[in-house]
C-alpha cells in the first residue's frame, strides 16, 4: 500500500481507479443493452408489485437481470414458484 | 495482406486519432513499407499538421470523390519520410460531402499501390465515422484511460458489430504512470478488461508530445522519444511481431524519494 493510499484510507474513500472501474462496468452494461441506467431498477419494482397478490410466487426469488454477454437486448426475468 | 486498410477511430474527441495515425504510418513507411493515410475528418482537417505537411496539399479528399482529380493525383508526398503519402480531408465541406461507397471506391482505387492504407477517421458516431470505417479490414480503436473515453470507445466497439465489420483492437493512449501508481487512474489491465479487446498498444503520456506536433515531427522519427518507442511497437504488432508491452515507469521525483526515505511505501 503507497503513502497516498495511506492517507486516503484514513479518510475511508477507494483508490479513484477502482471507483472508475465499477462505475464504467455498469454504465457499460446498460449502454450496451441500449438501457437507461435505473432500467432493472425501475422493472423490479413493477414487477414485483404485480406478483405480489399470485400467492404461489415466490416473490423473494424473484430475479431480474441483464443477461452477460447480451446481444440482442433484452432483461431476463426469473420468477420461482413456490413448491409446497 | 489482410490487414491492409486500418481505420482509426475512437468515439470521442481528442484522444489522440490523427497523432497514432501519423505516427504509426510513419513507423511502417520508415520500415519501407509504402504507405497511405487518409484523412477523413472532413471539415476539421488535422492530419496534416501532426505531418507537417499542411503547405504542400494541392488537392484533397472531395475532389477526388468529385472527381476533378485521381486519387493518386491528390496524394502529397511527405517530406522525411520515404513511402509516406496524405490524402488530406477538404477543409471547408462537411462531413456529408463523403459517402461509404465513395471512399470504399478511393480505397479500392489506391489499394494494388500501397502496403498499408490508414484512414484517419473523425470523432463521433454519425456518418463521418460511418464512411471512416466502410473500406476498412481493421479496425483499431483507441481510448484514453479515463471514463468518458472507455465508454465511448465501448459504443464504437458496438457500432462496428453492427456493421459486421471484425471487432476492434485497442490502443491506449496517454497513460501516466504516475496516476496510475497513486490508484487514480485506471491501469491497462483495467481498460483492456472493461472493454474486453485485444491489446494493440499502450502508449505513455509524453510531455514531449506536443512539441513534436507544434513542430509538425511525428515522435517514432526521435528515437529518444517514450511515445514514439510505444508507436514504433504498434506498427510492428501490425506487422504481425510479438512485441512485449513496455514497463511503465514511474519518473521519481523528489517527494517520492523522501517518501522512500520514511519507509511509507
Amino acid at each position: 500500500m503507497g503513502f497516498m493510499d495511506k492517507i486516503r484510507g484514513a479518510f475511508g474513500k477507494p483508490p479513484a481507479k477502482e471507483v472508475a472501474k465499477k462505475r464504467l462496468q455498469l454504465i457499460l452494461k446498460y449502454d450496451r443493452a441500449g438501457l437507461p441506467p435505473n432500467a432493472i431498477d425501475a422493472v423490479k419494482e413493477a414487477i414485483l408489485n404485480a406478483l405480489k397478490e399470485f400467492p404461489f410466487v415466490d416473490v423473494e426469488g424473484v430475479n431480474i437481470h441483464i443477461p452477460e454477454s447480451d446481444v440482442d437486448g433484452k432483461i431476463e426475468i426469473e420468477v420461482p414458484v413456490k413448491n409446497n | 495482406m489482410a490487414d491492409k486498410v486500418i481505420c482509426i477511430t475512437s468515439g470521442k474527441g481528442g484522444v489522440g486519432k490523427s497523432t497514432v495515425t501519423a505516427n504509426v504510418a510513419t513507423a511502417l513507411a520508415m520500415k519501407g513499407y509504402k504507405v497511405a493515410a487518409i484523412d477523413a475528418d472532413i471539415g476539421l482537417r488535422n492530419l496534416d499538421l501532426v505531418l507537417g505537411l499542411e503547405n504542400r496539399i494541392v488537392y484533397d479528399l472531395v475532389h477526388v470523390v468529385e472527381g476533378v482529380v485521381p486519387a493518386e493525383k491528390a496524394l502529397v508526398k511527405d517530406k522525411r519520410t520515404k513511402n509516406l503519402y496524405l490524402l488530406p480531408a477538404a477543409q471547408t465541406k462537411d462531413k456529408s460531402a463523403v459517402k461509404p461507397e465513395d471512399l470504399i471506391r478511393i480505397v479500392e482505387e489506391l489499394r494494388d499501390k500501397f502496403d498499408f492504407i490508414f484512414i484517419d477517421s473523425p470523432a463521433g458516431i454519425e456518418e463521418g465515422f460511418k464512411t471512416a470505417v466502410a473500406p476498412a479490414d481493421t479496425i483499431i480503436v483507441i481510448a484514453n484511460p479515463e471514463m468518458a473515453s472507455i465508454r465511448d470507445a465501448d459504443r464504437v466497439v458496438g457500432l462496428c458489430e453492427a456493421m459486421q465489420k471484425p471487432e476492434p483492437k485497442l490502443v491506449i493512449n496517454k497513460i501516466d504512470p504516475a496516476k496510475v501508481a497513486r490508484g487514480d487512474m485506471l491501469d491497462v489491465d483495467d481498460v483492456t478488461q472493461i472493454l474486453s479487446l485485444d491489446l494493440l498498444g499502450v502508449v505513455p503520456e509524453d510531455k514531449n508530445m506536443v512539441a513534436y506536433i507544434n513542430r509538425g515531427e511525428p515522435a517514432v522519427l526521435f528515437p529518444e522519444s517514450i511515445a514514439g518507442r510505444a508507436l514504433r511497437n504498434v506498427a510492428e504488432r501490425l506487422l504481425g511481431k510479438e512485441v512485449p508491452f513496455m514497463e511503465l515507469k514511474v519518473q521519481e521525483g523528489f517527494l517520492d524519494k523522501l517518501k522512500k526515505l520514511f519507509g511509507s511505501d
